[in-house]
C-alpha cells in the first residue's frame, strides 16, 4: 500500500466481546469526519466489526487502529480522503491465509464471510499472518 | 571517554537498587532455573517475606500463579525467545488470589548472554473489578433495550437498536420466542434500522432467529434494510434466503396486515 498522510488516529483495544461496540461506534464517527455518507459509514463500520470480531474470537485479543487518511493527487488533481483500518493481534495466527480468504471457510462454525467480505467492502486490503506470531490486516476505503 | 570512576559506579549501583526498591510495584529477577535472585521491596511486602528468605525459593513456589510451570509462563517465554512478553495472570499468596498483569524480559549479562529473566508485576484488582462492573452494565443496557412490542392482534415487533453481539442476539431470541408464545402471534417483525453494523455475525443471528420463529409457526419479516445495509449484505456475500425483507417498518407492517387479511381503510 502506498503511504498516506494520517491526520487523525483512534485506538480501540479489543479483549472482550463487548469491546466490539466501541470499535463500531468509533469507526462510524471517524468515517463521518472523513466525509463519508451514511452508506459509507455503515460499510466501514461493518468491515471494522468483522476484523474486530475475528481478533476477539480467534486472535486472543488485540487492537484496531482507525485512521483518517489523505492522499495527494497528481499535479493539478485534487487529492482524496479516506479511512484506514489496521487490525492487529499477537494470537495464534492463520495457517493458510488463502483458505481463510475463501468464501464460507470458517474454523468457528460461522458464515466464513468476514475476511473475504472485508476485502469486497473496502478498496484496498492487505493481510499478513504467521502461526504463533499473530495477524495483521490493513484495509482502506476512499471517499468518492 | 575516560575510565569510569569506581566511586561513581558504586553510587550508581546503590542508586539503581534504591530506585528499584522504591518503585511501588513488585520487580524481580530470576536465574535460568527460576531461582529468585532479586526482589524489590514492593515484592517482598506482597509476599510478606524478607529478601534473604525469598532468594531461597523458585518464583513458582512463592507466586503459585496460574501460569507457573505451564508454557504460558511469560518469564520462560522471554528467556527462550529473548523478547519481552506481557500477560494477565493470577497469583496465589497465602490462599489469597490476586489478579495481576506482568511483563517479563530476558536478563542479560554484559556480553549479552541470557542468564535469567526480570519481570514487573502490576496488581489489577481494581481494573478487573471495573471491567466486571462494565460488563454487568452493558448487560443491563442490553436487557432493557430488547423490548418486544405486541403491535396488533397476531403481530409482534422487535426493534433492534445499537450493537448486536452474540449475547444480545441470544437475548433477542429469548424475548421473541417468549412473546410469540405469550401472544400466539403469527407474524413477527424484526426492525433492524437502528443496528450500528449489520455484519456477518448479525446476519447469522437473524437467519437463526428467523428459523426458530418458523418452527413456532410464526412468520418473520425483517424491516429496516436500508439501501446502505442492502449493499453491505451483498458485498459480504450473505444470502438471506427466503427471509422476507423490507426497507421500512411501514412496508413490513403493510405486508403483515395483508398476510393476516386485515384491511386498513380511511373511513371518510
Ligand atoms: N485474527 C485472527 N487470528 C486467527 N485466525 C483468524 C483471525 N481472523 C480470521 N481467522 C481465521 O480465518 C477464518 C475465516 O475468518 P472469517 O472470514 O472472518 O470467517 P468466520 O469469522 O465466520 O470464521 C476463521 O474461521 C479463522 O480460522
Ligand atoms: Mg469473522
Amino acid at each position: 500500500m502506498t503511504p498516506a498522510h494520517v491526520s487523525e488516529e483512534v485506538h480501540v483495544e479489543l479483549n472482550l466481546s463487548t469491546d466490539n461496540a466501541l470499535a463500531i461506534t468509533s469507526a462510524r464517527r471517524l468515517a463521518g469526519r472523513a466525509g463519508f455518507d451514511e452508506a459509507g459509514q455503515s460499510l466501514i463500520a461493518t468491515a471494522v466489526s468483522e476484523l474486530a470480531t475475528n481478533i476477539i474470537r480467534y486472535g486472543g485479543g488485540g487492537e484496531v487502529v482507525l485512521r483518517l487518511i489523505h492522499e495527494q493527487g497528481e499535479v493539478g488533481q485534487p487529492g482524496r480522503d479516506g479511512v484506514e483500518v489496521v487490525a492487529e493481534d499477537h494470537g495464534p495466527g492463520i495457517r493458510n491465509i488463502e483458505r481463510a480468504m475463501q468464501d464460507h471457510f470458517s474454523t468457528g462454525k460461522s458464515l466464513g464471510l468476514g475476511l473475504p467480505g472485508v476485502k469486497r467492502l473496502m478498496d484496498e486490503f492487505f493481510i499478513n499472518s504467521k502461526p504463533g506470531v499473530g495477524t495483521l490486516c490493513i484495509a482502506r476505503k476512499w471517499r468518492r | 571517554m575516560t575510565a569510569k570512576n569506581p566511586v561513581l559506579t558504586a553510587l550508581d549501583a546503590d542508586l539503581s537498587v534504591r530506585v528499584l526498591n522504591q518503585i511501588p510495584t513488585p520487580v524481580m529477577a530470576v536465574d535460568k532455573d527460576f531461582k529468585i535472585v532479586f526482589m524489590n521491596e514492593a515484592g517482598c511486602s506482597l509476599l510478606g517475606l524478607p529478601l534473604g528468605e525469598i532468594t531461597q525459593y523458585k518464583c513458582s513456589e512463592l507466586m503459585n500463579s496460574l501460569h507457573c510451570g505451564t508454557p504460558e509462563c511469560r518469564m520462560n517465554q522471554a528467556m527462550q525467545s529473548g523478547a519481552r512478553a506481557t500477560a494477565r495472570n493470577e497469583v496465589n499468596i497465602d490462599g489469597r488470589a490476586v489478579p495481576i498483569e506482568y511483563t517479563a524480559a530476558p536478563l542479560k549479562d554484559e556480553a549479552g548472554n541470557i542468564i535469567g529473566g526480570v519481570e514487573y508485576v502490576i496488581d489489577i484488582t481494581s481494573r478487573v473489578r471495573d471491567e466486571q462492573k462494565l460488563r454487568e452494565q452493558s448487560r443491563t443496557i442490553m436487557e432493557i433495550s430488547t423490548p418486544a412490542i405486541s403491535l396488533w392482534e397476531g403481530i409482534v415487533v422487535l426493534p433492534v437498536v445499537g450493537v448486536v453481539d452474540s449475547m444480545r442476539a441470544q437475548q433477542m431470541m429469548n424475548t421473541m420466542l417468549a412473546k410469540i408464545k405469550e401472544t400466539s402471534s403469527k407474524i413477527i417483525i424484526l426492525d433492524i434500522q437502528g443496528v450500528a453494523a449489520v455484519d456477518t455475525a448479525v446476519a447469522n443471528h437473524l437467519i437463526k432467529i428467523t428459523k426458530a420463529t418458523k418452527l413456532m409457526g410464526c412468520r418473520c419479516l425483517i424491516s429496516g434494510i436500508s439501501p446502505a445495509v442492502a449493499e453491505t449484505l451483498v458485498q459480504l456475500g450473505i444470502d438471506l434466503g427466503d427471509v422476507a425483507t423490507n426497507a421500512t417498518l411501514k412496508d413490513s407492517l403493510g405486508d403483515a396486515f395483508e398476510l393476516l387479511h386485515y384491511e386498513v381503510r380511511k373511513t371518510k
